[in-house]
């Protein structure tokens, strides 16, 4: 599965916008395909955007998966709205909240200059964490901005929507700011 | 490394290149060459830190930069100084960069009454010129003027005070950001109301509050010689400079701040 997702999200032109639309049970999958295979591939630095679950827990996942973190950089911005006092990782820096969306595009932005040396792959996952903490006018403002401020720096963008979770607005968003969707289906056997 | 100037066609405007990329965007290129602008603020805005960067960048490129510090010393200044990323020390080594303390000067000239008048004035701006003048300054920080303008009798003399100053920087090519101390809720950009309508331009940094989320603003309302943006931006100050993105609206922004 993963090497499947990868392969389609090779064929894609730089600086591409993709909704990557899936099921809980192939989240990992599409993690691997793009953390595992696809960046390393590619030589890109991920920005990771996780509005989701702690980054503490994705590395965690990561650790295991035996996946390294040395081209990979997350921008948290659920820990410190848990009052998470988890240890600070050296690869993640931490937005106070999810509404602070314009916070969240100059971190991105910080982590871009702090890796010019290599091009880089914007993942948010996902949006529709995103949308329990903002309206829908300033989400599709942010998408918009952000995804054609990293066009516009060659820089690729995935955004994550959980199909159980998605609505009609999320799916106008979505065909607003991305360039193509990737259906990530089940597969039996894996 | 030669002046960092731009002109582009249709644009004859001598520009002295900030360095922030956001800013320079915000301002069609640069500040006009010569402008004395005003940096105005309350605390915590990230008044300093710009003005900071604005000096590093013009060191980089070539042009001799001084900061005048008025009420923290500049050895205290420096320990707290944002680590930047682009920052050499050849930059001091080399008298590019300069730090001056605003009492010092004030010690040597002999100006030890608590209020100026006119005389005072005009020594005061002889030496800071005369500075510019010797070390060749292409840009200038005095932070703040709020502080000059505690110890001056009257509004007039403030205003003598930023006219003159201003005329003779500007006739010696230098860039001038003068930092500027305002209240949160203050309606005006600068503490008497005189610098700011005598002043080239002004950038106002404040902190916006939207749904109990802080945030640290920026936007230029003026300046003379050049079309520029007007909307209010949020910045961020990190190692690689100050970084800044529009403003989102959204339908959910708060009146008031910034």
């Amino acid at each position: 599965m993963a090497g499947k997702i990868a392969q389609r999200l090779m064929e894609l032109p730089e600086g591409s916008a993709v909704a990557l639309r899936m099921g809980a049970e192939q989240y990992f999958d599409a993690i691997r395909a793009i953390l595992d295979i696809y960046a390393p591939k590619k030589e890109l630095d991920v920005l990771y955007l996780t509005s989701t679950i702690p980054s503490r827990s994705i590395i965690g996942a990561l650790e295991v998966l035996e996946i390294p973190l040395d081209h990979i950089w997350f921008v948290d911005c659920i820990s410190q709205i848990m009052m998470s006092a988890a240890e600070k990782h050296p690869h993640a820096i931490y937005v106070e909240s999810p509404t602070m969306l314009e916070n969240i595009m100059l971190k991105i932005e910080y982590l871009i200059r702090k890796t010019k040396d290599r091009g880089n792959i914007v993942v948010i996952d996902s949006i529709n964490s995103l949308a329990i903490h903002n309206n829908t006018k300033i989400l599709s403002e942010f998408f918009h901005i952000l995804v054609n401020n990293l066009r516009s720096k060659k820089a690729s963008t995935l955004i994550f929507s959980m199909e159980q979770y998605e609505n009609e607005e999320i799916r106008n968003m979505m065909n607003l700011v991305c360039d193509e969707t990737i259906a990530v289906e089940a597969e039996s056997g894996g | 490394m030669p002046s960092k100037e731009r002109e582009t066609s249709g644009d004859r405007v001598d520009r002295c290149v900030t360095g922030v990329e956001g800013l320079d965007n915000i301002l069609n290129g640069g500040v006009p060459r010569g402008n004395t602008v005003l940096i105005t603020g309350s605390v915590g805005t990230g008044k300093t830190s710009l003005c900071l960067e604005f000096l590093v960048h013009g060191a980089l490129y070539g042009e001799n930069s001084l900061y005048i510090s008025v009420t923290e010393s500049t050895d205290k200044l420096l320990k707290n100084i944002i680590p930047y990323d682009f920052f050499e020390d050849r930059l001091m080594k080399e008298s590019r960069l300069h730090f001056f303390d605003l009492p010092v000067i004030y010690d040597r000239l002999g100006l030890d009454k608590p209020e100026f008048d006119y005389e005072e004035i005009n020594i005061l701006i002889d030496a800071v010129t005369n500075l510019v003048s010797e070390l060749k300054v292409k840009r200038l920080v005095i932070d703040s003027i709020t502080s000059v303008a505690y110890r001056l009798r009257s509004e007039e003399i403030l205003r003598e005070f930023v006219l003159k100053l201003g005329a003779r920087l500007s006739s010696l090519g230098c860039t001038t950001l003068v930092v500027s101390e305002i209240s949160p809720t203050g309606e005006r950009y600068s503490s008497y109301g005189v610098e700011e309508a005598i002043s080239d331009g002004i950038i106002v940094m404040g902190n916006l509050e939207r749904r109990g989320d802080l945030l640290r603003t920026l936007q230029v309302v003026k300046m003379r010689g050049t079309m520029h943006s007007r909307a209010k931006y949020v910045l961020d100050l990190t190692t690689t400079g100050v970084l800044l993105v529009p403003l989102l609206k959204g339908g959910s922004v708060a009146a008031g701040g910034g």
